[in-house]
């Protein structure tokens, strides 16, 4: 293993190479195009948000207006005292941070380890399995939607943090995704440790975690946007106070008989709870980017 | 690795089929009917009961205090309740429930939605309930409806629970809305028109505002599948019929001419609806310098996005906004369409008498009490159900302030209130909210297609209607 | 690979995920195969069975399903929905993560824009999507009498062209095709740059310093050193993305609403599992459960298809 570690030696080579002018001018166009690219591709994906925060400080008539603004005529930071005030904001985050924190650190063990197994461990009937779990991401899920309600409801399970969280614990989506990330590091580590005495475990914890610590993370960061997002589900199971999500507690807060929504205070709503989601994932950022250098390790 | 997969499939498939063979179900038919022999005994324990609905915060406010005068007089009924959202979002919710046995024991319904949990036979047939003259044990109180509280519903509403083709009573009416006309009153009086009452009357006025501003559109109407099944039943041309599980009738050269002649109008530029314009066609109504409609057709419960903007400075209204029933093909067959929310009673394999009695007696004091049939009324924009709320001091001083450019709220109840023994709702039944939507798509598509000539029009609406009944039967 | 002596371990980590599996996934699957041979059926008509009652068994869910008039429309616009977003998107993913992860000032700034979309709310995105194409009071005569012709219109009469309905009356198939898949590609995005943003921190940076020495030209680099090493990540973005267009909807809700389609042909865009949900939402679960089933079928070839032709490309 540690030859595998040691291994950068070529990293200087840049200082060392010469380089011709027009190498540099290349360099410098090519520079250029990347910055513009990335920069009319932000633009593009950003605009959305920019759209949610404008609407979040629209009024209502504003808001339906036949030619959308582009700026809030009359800019209403009250949109944001009625989103705290109207909805219990409270005790919907601290219900959805849980099942969200809960749900997450389960179902990362299991996706590692079943991760692990398909991508590592050789056992019969291992492709066979592996596509039948593929192809169940097939199905719409609607369609299972009344059977897992009737389950649950048997397991007697309903309104509690259980019944948010357990269904929705395995995902073939991240098992796939994390079994192609660990296939990506090369299996002479593994031989390596085998040989070294190494068990499977111990490896999985020192190797193969860090490295794929930047999937990892993006799954956590997914995970946790599905106990924020998840909304029908939980409208069946656990929508009794104790338990209620936030989508739903902000879905249902800003509506009117008619069961039309105020979008600006809902958007307002929004904003306010994604914000703290949005300091983490910033954390989380730094992570995905640096995962594999901190650990030291270059593959 | 695909022969073997397709091997699995394929057993699976085997054995399951054997399963369903040999039968498994789960179906457990609860009896939706009830049958009352003595006097009520709620006994003394708590009964719990859950109601699901729509309203927004402020509604929930006004259910709060009810439940706690309710309380008052049945203090071990413990209601809870719960918004799930919109109206779609409280459908699909209960579907769900009803089918994993479990639905709420009171929800908020459209007849379209209390059609399909009729095929669950989840809903409890009201006709025993309403007309018991048992009393309840210790009180002497009729848990039935008495002969004047009966009386007091406004006819056409209280007749929304028949419409289910087999003369059972499966709804109460909550809150009622309805479509009315806004119209542009100081424009009207300016130019010295009359408001329509027929829609030969509108249309002429059409032509007049037309003339006037040939920019404009005349009138925007919000909702394509209304209009057709208003103008249907006022024209006595079939819509649907519950009879017989459910009839499509609209499929008929009368209806066709109908189409045809909107078509002819909307080519001339005198209305436009929402799908067609492009966004909610009030934003024409309270548009003031742009292109804009001097008449909407829209719900009396949406009042507030018809108010016309009071953003100058000094504080005054653009123009005066009017309401007015909308027109009608017969001034001998009046009828306006209704909607908004009415109540229906749930029972699951769980459901206890007690509950579904229990249940009864709060859906029984929502729909008679004097005071929330008001206050419901004042924050949602709604009508009430009962002749007597007058009554209500507060109401009363609130209706009369509808008039004038403010209280357009009040002003739009009041034209509610008034239109009250020409309300109707189509028939409800398995396949009746696919009519409801086929007829909206079909209208859509006869109004905007190009067609070349009159054959050619005629071919269109001919397969428009030929798709929509397609689809309605398929 | 290497041959593990205790399959039993293997098993092992696989036990709780298989555990979950069976009582959340496979049963329900179960239960949609049972369903869809049983004609007629319908959760609510179930329960309201009487003793005795059954639905017959056998394939008429199928040929209900076949016999749609709109079958083949539905199937159509799956298909092409699935064809052309999955390879947009994928290259334009590709390209902003090896973009971003190879420039220097304002990386930081730029990967936190590129995060946002995640806590954009959906709701946000379709209002966006409506402002940018609807145009407001079409005019069939002159489009450019309509009262407002939309962001993308606006942009394009910037650069001298000529506006077109896009989802509005009068728009062609062409048209309200393109929004779908721009709207598809845009929202697929987020995703699969954060993806595969991961997947190339995972990369042994040697290749890039050894392709450096050779002076290789960065293009090339793109093409024989990150591609083929990112591949499985590749692999795994194009193989979602197939599973996730076939699924396409409500997508098409956002834009064209409930009617599925331009006001002069509602229902033009629906899918296969637009009708999976029309069908469940009428209480025909049996129908909606063969549908799903026959674009499964469907599903499962071509990725066994897709599967083959990449193995032969990915490089672990």
């Amino acid at each position: 293993m540690s030859n595998v570690i040691n291994s950068n030696s070529v990293m200087q080579a840049k200082d060392i190479h010469m380089i011709s002018t027009g190498q540099k001018v290349r360099r410098i166009l090519a520079k250029t195009g990347t910055y513009a690219f990335l920069l009319v591709m932000a633009l593009i994906v950003l605009f959305p948000f920019y759209w949610m925060i404008i609407s979040s400080l629209k009024e209502l008539s504003e808001y339906r207006q036949a030619i959308p603004t582009f700026w809030p005529q009359k800019v209403m930071w009250g949109n944001y005292s009625k989103a705290f005030s109207q909805a219990n904001l409270g005790d919907l985050f601290m219900n959805t941070l849980y099942v969200g924190v809960v749900s997450t650190i389960l179902s990362l063990v299991i996706t590692v380890l079943s991760a692990f197994a398909f991508a590592r461990l050789e056992f019969k009937g291992k492709e066979t399995l592996f596509g039948a779990l593929l192809a169940t991401m097939m199905l719409p899920g609607e369609l299972f939607t009344i059977t897992n309600y009737i389950t649950v409801s048997d397991l007697g399970w309903m309104h509690t943090f259980t019944a948010l969280i357990v269904p929705f614990l395995v995902s073939v989506f991240y098992i796939y995704l994390l079994r192609q990330n660990f296939m990506q590091i090369p299996n002479e580590l593994y031989l390596a440790a085998k040989v070294d005495g190494t068990t499977d475990l111990k490896y999985l914890w020192k190797v193969m975690i860090p490295l794929a610590l930047p999937t990892l993370i993006s799954i956590t960061i997914l995970k946790m946007m599905g106990a924020w997002n998840s909304y029908i589900w939980p409208k069946l199971v656990a929508n009794d106070a104790e338990h209620q999500m936030i989508t739903n507690g902000l879905r249902n807060a800003f509506t009117d008989v008619s069961g039309q929504a105020d979008i600006p205070v809902q958007m307002a709503a929004v904003a306010i709870v994604s914000a703290p989601l949005f300091m983490v994932f910033l954390f989380l950022r730094k992570y995905i980017m640096q995962g594999v250098s901190r650990s030291g390790i270059k593959g | 690795m695909q022969r073997k997969i397709i091997a699995v499939l394929l057993s699976v498939v085997m054995l399951f089929s054997i399963c369903t063979m040999a039968g498994c179900r789960r179906g457990q038919k609860v009896d939706n009917t009830v049958s009352i022999t003595g006097d009520i005994d709620l006994g003394d324990d708590i009964i719990e009961i859950s109601f699901t609905h729509t309203m927004g915060a402020k509604l929930q406010d006004v259910l709060n205090t009810h439940i706690e005068e309710f309380n008052k007089i049945y203090p071990n009924i413990k209601i809870t309740h719960q918004s799930a959202g919109g109206w779609s979002d409280i459908n699909g919710q209960i579907n769900t429930e009803i089918a994993g046995g479990n639905p709420p024991n009171i929800a908020y319904c459209y007849p379209d939605h209390v059609a399909m949990y009729n095929i669950a036979k989840s809903v409890v047939v009201l006709d025993e309930l309403i007309n018991t003259e048992y009393k309840i044990k210790g009180t002497d109180e009729r848990s039935g409806l008495t002969a004047e509280q009966k009386a007091d519903f406004i006819e056409s509403y209280y007749n929304e629970g028949l419409v289910y083709g087999d003369n059972k009573m499966y709804t109460m009416p909550l809150n009622k809305s309805t479509e009315v006309l806004y119209y542009d009153k100081s424009f009207f009086t300016e130019h010295n028109l009359q408001v329509p009452t027929t829609w030969d009357e509108l249309w002429a006025v059409c032509e007049q505002i037309k003339a006037i501003d040939p920019e404009c559109y005349p009138l925007g109407y919000d909702a394509e599948d209304n209009w057709f099944i208003t103008l249907c039943e006022q024209m006595e041309t079939g819509f649907t019929s519950a009879e017989d599980g459910g009839q499509y009738l609209f499929n008929n050269a009368e209806n066709k001419a109908i189409v045809k002649e909107l078509r002819e109008y909307y080519q001339k530029g005198y209305f436009t609806t929402q799908e067609l314009y492009g966004s909610y066609t009030s934003n024409l109504f309270v548009e003031t310098t742009d292109k804009r409609c001097y008449m909407c057709v829209g719900s009396s419960g949406g009042a507030s996005y018809q108010m016309s903007n009071n953003d100058t400075p000094d504080g005054t209204f653009a123009f005066e906004v009017g309401v007015a029933p909308i027109p009608q093909a017969n001034k001998d067959h009046k009828r306006t369409i209704s909607q908004g929310p009415s109540l229906c009673i749930l029972k699951g394999k769980n459901t206890s008498d007690k509950q579904v009695y229990a249940s009864w007696l709060f859906v029984k004091f929502l729909c008679t009490n004097i005071d929330f049939q008001a206050e419901f009324s004042m924050a949602s924009g709604y009508m009430p159900v009962l002749k007597s709320v007058t009554e209500n001091e507060n109401y009363a001083a609130w209706l009369a302030r509808g008039n004038g450019y403010e209280y357009l709220v009040a002003k739009c109840v009041q034209v509610g209130i008034d239109g009250r023994d020409d309300y109707f709702v189509s028939p409800a039944f398995n396949g009746s909210s696919t009519a409801r939507e086929q007829v909206g798509a079909m209208m859509l598509k006869c109004l905007s297609t190009d067609a070349a000539n009159d054959a050619a029009v005629d071919a269109l609406i001919e397969q428009a209607f030929k798709d929509a009944i397609e689809e309605c039967e398929y | 690979m290497v041959e593990s002596k205790h399959q039993w371990k293997a098993w092992l980590y696989l036990l709780p995920a298989i555990v979950l599996l069976l009582v959340f996934t496979v049963y329900p699957i179960f239960n949609t195969v049972r369903i869809s041979l049983l004609e007629e059926y319908g959760a609510m008509a179930e329960m309201g069975l009487d003793e005795g009652e059954y639905f017959n068994f056998g394939l008429g869910n199928y040929e209900k399903v076949l016999q749609y008039k709109d079958f083949i429309l539905c199937l159509k616009n799956t298909a092409i929905l699935c064809v052309a977003t999955v390879p947009i998107s994928t290259i334009l993913a590709l390209l902003i993560a090896v973009a971003l992860n190879s420039i220097k000032p304002l990386q930081k700034t730029l990967q936190t824009i590129f995060f946002l979309p995640y806590v954009t709310n959906s709701i946000a995105i379709g209002m966006v999507f409506a402002a940018m194409f609807n145009i407001v009071d079409y005019n069939a005569e002159n489009i450019l009498n309509s009262q407002s012709l939309g962001i993308i219109n606006n942009v394009i009469q910037f650069f001298g062209g000529n506006p077109i309905s896009w989802i509005n009356q009068g728009s062609s198939y062409m048209a309200n095709i393109t929004v779908m898949i721009v709207y598809i590609v845009w929202n697929a995005l987020p995703f699969k740059i954060l993806i595969l943003l991961g997947g190339l921190q995972s990369i042994n940076k040697q290749y890039y310093d050894a392709a450096k020495v050779d002076g290789t030209p960065k293009w090339r680099v793109l093409t024989r050193v990150t591609v083929p090493l990112l591949s499985p990540m590749l692999a795994y973005v194009i193989i979602t993305g197939f599973i996730g267009g076939f699924k396409e909807y409500s997508s098409i809700v956002g834009i064209f609403g409930d009617k599925m389609g331009p006001a002069h042909d509602p229902g033009l865009l629906n899918t296969m599992v637009g009708f999976v949900y029309d069908s469940i939402e009428k209480d025909r679960q049996g129908l909606a459960s063969a549908a799903a089933l026959i674009l499964f079928g469907i599903i499962l070839v071509v990725t066994l298809i897709n599967n083959y032709v990449i193995k032969k490309r990915v490089h672990y």
